[in-house]
């Protein structure tokens, strides 16, 4: 990963408001899930190669992979892509640019 | 056969080069969260945005005439993508894409030179030289640069085998990175890369890598796409370009290869 990196965490609450005012709270999810936004620069046409091949063999968001969070080196072992793009600008020599999105699965 | 038309100088392309690639996903997603996903690789979708500046005369009217040949969107054409490896399975010799000859012997899981185990060992056990080449269906009389790390302590050399040219090329002990370029006189419609061994001789081999190029880029591995796209077509019926001189134009464009037209 390079900076700057975005870690996100994701609840997924369920929230019933009643007619008078009081709330009833439920989660959806059974824990916290994770999401990494990586972006990249300064890369060269080797480096984007494998991305490239590794988003062509995950067929986009449909295979999963573990993922170590760079932040604590947890590793996550049901994640995926979080789109079906993938994307990069080549504008040099070394100057490849380009970003992802790994997700956590629930399991 | 229509063709995406080189620059005069032999690059593929200009900077900056941009390439989007697009799968199908189809996602159930219960209320608790969990997914069922089910890939449609069928719908998969490749783009590229092209710019060039300063194109001369000859470079804009081969771009016309293709843009005019196949129609504006309506018909594909042969694209090679210029950020890419042209050659399929690049690091997997035993995959059908490439032909051996008999009684060649193609071993894996070879130390390579970046320190992973991606490079193969090629033996010929017999009294003639034989070939390890992978076809494309692509222009041979396109400029093409094949390169590839070997390295061997028993053979002096290998040979390069792009298209009709076969070029020796020395090796010793240490990886070094080969590399065979030029273009062919020959109008066939697909030409073949790969290499040549002497009666006896044995190689290691890493990162082999067919370009539509004068000279050779970083090494990209590849897997079951290659750089070769037959279907691609221009993404829009219009082809707007701006001349600001004499034999100096620019223009920018879309293409798109997808597999399901």
């Amino acid at each position: 990963m390079q900076y700057p990196a975005t870690k996100t965490l994701q609840f997924n609450t369920d929230a019933i408001r009643f007619l008078d005012g009081t709330e009833q709270r439920f989660r959806d999810n059974p824990s916290v899930l994770h999401r990494w936004t990586i972006q990249l620069a300064l890369l060269d046409a080797s480096e984007l190669a494998a991305f490239d091949q590794f988003f062509e063999s995950n067929q986009g968001r449909f295979g999963s992979f573990s993922f170590t969070d760079p932040w604590d080196g947890t590793v996550y072992q049901n994640c995926s892509l979080a789109a079906d793009t993938f994307g990069f600008q080549l504008s040099g020599e070394m100057q490849g640019k380009t970003s992802l999105i790994v997700c956590e699965n629930l399991t | 056969m229509l063709y995406f038309p080189q620059l005069s100088s032999g690059a593929a392309g200009q900077f900056p080069i941009t390439r989007q690639r697009s799968a199908r996903t189809v996602v159930n997603q219960s209320c608790q969260g969990y997914q069922v996903k089910l890939a449609d690789p069928g719908a998969a979708i490749t783009s590229w945005h092209l710019s060039f500046e300063e194109m001369d005369d000859g470079e804009l009217a081969a771009l016309e005439a293709l843009f005019q040949a196949v129609a504006g969107r309506l018909t594909p054409f042969t694209f090679l993508d210029p950020a890419d490896n042209l050659l399929a399975w690049s690091e997997q010799q035993t995959q059908p894409v490439w032909q051996a000859d008999p009684l060649l012997t193609v071993t894996g899981n070879v130390a390579d030179p970046t320190g992973g185990t991606a490079a193969y060992q090629v033996s010929n056990p017999t009294a003639a030289t034989l070939t390890l080449q992978q076809l494309i269906n692509a222009p041979a009389s396109l400029d093409y640069c094949l390169s590839l790390y070997a390295r061997s302590a028993q053979s002096t050399r290998v040979w390069l085998v792009r298209g009709t040219a076969t070029e020796a090329q020395a090796i010793s002990p240490q990886w070094t990175r080969l590399t065979s370029a030029g273009q062919l006189q020959d109008a066939a419609d697909s030409i073949s890369f790969g290499i040549g061994l002497d009666p006896g001789a044995t190689l290691d081999v890493f990162g082999i890598q067919a370009e539509a190029q004068t000279a050779a880029s970083m090494y990209k591995q590849t897997t079951a796409v290659g750089g070769v796209y037959p279907n691609a077509r221009f993404r829009d019926d219009t082809l707007t370009f701006t001349t600001v001189g004499p034999s100096r134009h620019s223009c920018e464009l879309d293409i798109v290869n997808v597999e399901y037209l």
